[in-house]
């Protein structure tokens, strides 16, 4: 007990390991704001200059980078409706409307805190209850995870888009993008129509810049001449009240984070909008309507895609499974520092648990710190005039696209999913189903795979487990019930009632 | 997005696209491991599926369009006059073509010229102007750009 809390104590009292994580996290907010830069590069970059260190080192600045880095999304989200990161799609929903009424520094303040009670909660999970969950995750099969990703994306699409067929219209497409390539199994083409560039696949970050950022920049040309809304920044601490009014629907909106962080392959993302869709079905009476600057819409997923943090270090230190791309890539960290991340990490070195559950507390300290501060000089980002913001926005998105591989054939990709993204944002489809569907497609392919194999390939077989997993039939009923909701029943009913 | 209550012009025809475009997913999904697949495990099942739900959602969609009030428009040539004038207005289509000139550019001048001819030309039509304050941030964008990504971050530059 003594030694763990020397261990966990450690980056707090050791004056280079404190120094590594507050400039981890500063520079993970800056890096997670910038869009086209995300945490998964950054820290991947971080590994190529960091296995010299001392393993402690390593890990404290990347540590750092992860938490500022799930933060900083949400700014960018809440400014510009770029969302630095997937987990930061939710926060869009309504940090941007409030941003454009001019609450930008309030709705950032407020972030900032429910941020950080996110991340503490999700800490305070992964020490208390990590082997417990990694447990119950150990259960899921591939057909549950399969389920879990078809919930994710029906969630989004009946959430972002204007119908449930348009989401799951642009949620498929984004799947259908992400199965761009070698079939990891067989190695043969799929959607390549036999071209061999194609073979490499598409990288969902060059997707998301163009969707997101060159779309985004060719639709804010159309309000060149709109007077950028001065955002209020002088309130950015929110007031206790304030706090303690969100508070209930903070912890709630973590523990369905940490839940979800802990599943292998789930991360912040599809946590940020489980929680946001918890927010809009549980909150009655919202500050303002949902998707128009509800501070509740806020409050949930940024409370959950911090929580998801802590979560997803369940499974990465207790089985070596990564929680998400992230925890990927810190497990090869490890690896290259000549750990071994999986059930016996525990045993055979605590330490290294007890210093990253530390570590982690210690960078949600320094988040709280630099997310209130310096956000003056963040906002005026957005009083930037469009006219001067536009091309640095396309400049930015062209360095991020071509830093992935080098290459200018990414930078081509990039803005065709622009001039794709323009179209489809026209007439109504989002862009968040479509990115998530990026990202989940291949997971589900995988999965979708793996279960039929097992059952020998017998779809009856697949169905009847289906009903008969206990888990399984929570994830179908609920899959079931989401699909019901957004089914126009109730208009059926009456339209056959009226016509009798 | 707000809800469209009536059809925009082009919608019909942009999602007709869309329908095609789905059932090329689908053929070119059915064709992954030879025409058909031999279980429901192979490579090509899952994007069959895919290929299905799209254009399912497409029909859906379709379907949908007859609820709604058709745009005011007079014949299909006064539908793609106003689906132009109301999606690529002038500063659209000149950015985007800058846009495109700067990529085709972008190797052959190198990423610091290329960076800051793009950024001057485009402030400077954007902004009806100004060519002094336009020269000068775009030199302290590119400085500083350059600064955070090349030095900092250490990522490889066009």
């Amino acid at each position: 007990m003594a030694d763990s809390l020397a261990y966990f104590l450690m980056s707090w009292t050791d004056l280079s390991l404190l120094t590594l994580t507050a400039v981890g996290t500063f520079a993970g907010i800056y890096i997670g704001a910038i869009p086209g830069l995300s945490v998964t590069m950054a820290v991947s970059i971080l590994i190529s200059f960091t296995f010299a260190w001392d393993v402690n080192d390593a890990l404290a600045l990347m540590v750092g980078v992860f938490c500022g880095g799930v933060y900083g999304g949400s700014r960018t989200a809440i400014l510009l409706n770029i969302p630095g990161a997937p987990s930061a799609v939710a926060t869009s929903f309504d940090g941007y409307p409030l941003a454009q009424q001019g609450e930008a520094g309030q709705a950032i303040g407020l972030s900032t805190v429910m941020s950080v009670i996110g991340g503490l909660l999700g800490v305070l999970v992964l020490a208390s209850t990590a082997p417990v969950l990694s447990e119950f995750a150990l259960q899921f099969a591939p057909r549950d995870y399969f389920l879990i990703a078809v919930l994710g994306l029906l969630l989004v699409g009946s959430l972002a888009a204007e119908s449930l067929s348009r989401g799951i219209f642009a949620a498929s497409l984004g799947a259908v993008i992400g199965l761009v390539g070698m079939d990891p199994v067989t190695a043969e083409g799929r959607f390549t129509m036999g071209s061999m560039q194609l073979l490499g696949g598409i990288h969902y970050v060059v997707v998301m810049i163009g969707l997101f950022g060159v779309a985004e920049a060719f639709f804010q040309l159309h309000q060149l001449n709109v007077k950028p809304v001065r955002q209020n920044v002088e309130k950015i601490i929110p007031s206790l009240n304030l706090v303690l009014k969100f508070l209930p629907l903070s912890i709630r909106t973590s523990i369905i984070g940490v839940i979800v962080g802990a599943l292998p392959g789930t991360g912040g993302d599809i946590a940020s909008l489980f929680a946001y869709d918890h927010a809009k079905r549980s909150v009655k009476n919202p500050s303002k309507p949902f998707g128009k600057g509800a501070y509740e819409g806020l409050v949930a997923p940024e409370s959950a895609n911090n929580a998801a943090v802590g979560g997803a270090f369940v499974p990465m230190l207790t089985l070596g499974m990564p929680g998400d791309a992230v925890t990927a890539v810190m497990i090869g960290a490890l690896v290259i520092h000549g750990l071994n991340p999986g059930p016996m990490l525990m045993v055979t070195t605590p330490h290294i648990f007890w210093f990253v559950v530390g570590a982690l507390v210690l960078a949600n300290i320094f988040l709280l710190i630099f997310g209130l501060m310096g956000i003056k000089l963040f906002a005026k980002v957005v009083e930037l005039p469009k006219a001067i913001l536009i091309p640095l926005i396309l400049v930015l998105c062209v360095v991020g696209s071509y830093s992935l591989n080098n290459s200018m054939t990414e930078v081509y990709w990039m803005l065709g999913f622009g001039i794709a993204g323009y179209f489809l944002k026209i007439f109504g489809f989002q862009m968040g189903p479509i990115i998530l569907g990026v990202i989940l497609g291949p997971l589900m392919d995988n999965s979708y795979r793996q279960a039929m194999a097992s059952v020998g390939d017998s779809l009856p077989a697949f169905l009847t487990e289906l009903i008969t997993n206990p888990l399984s039939i929570v994830l179908t009923i609920a899959i079931v019930l989401l699909l019901l909701s957004n089914f126009p029943l109730k208009r059926m009913i009456r339209g056959s009632k009226n016509a009798s | 997005m707000s809800k469209h209550t009536k059809l925009q012009p082009g919608e019909r025809v942009f999602n007709i696209l869309l329908l095609l475009f789905s059932l090329g997913v689908l053929y070119e999904a059915y064709r992954i491991s030879g025409p058909g697949f031999e279980s429901i495990s192979s490579p090509g099942a899952f994007p069959v599926g895919l290929g299905l739900i799209l254009i399912a959602s497409m029909i859906v969609i379709i379907a949908g369009q007859f609820r709604k009030p058709k745009p005011d428009t007079k014949g299909a040539l006064d539908e793609a006059r106003q689906f132009l004038q109301l999606h690529f207005p002038l500063p659209i289509v000149v950015f985007s073509a800058m846009a495109i000139g700067y990529l085709l550019l972008l190797e052959p001048l190198g990423f610091v010229i290329a960076t800051l001819l793009f950024l001057f030309v485009s402030m400077v039509y954007l902004r009806h102007g100004r060519f002094v304050s336009s020269a000068i941030i775009a030199a302290v964008a590119i400085a500083i750009i350059y600064a955070l990504f090349k030095l900092l971050f250490q990522v490889y530059l066009p």
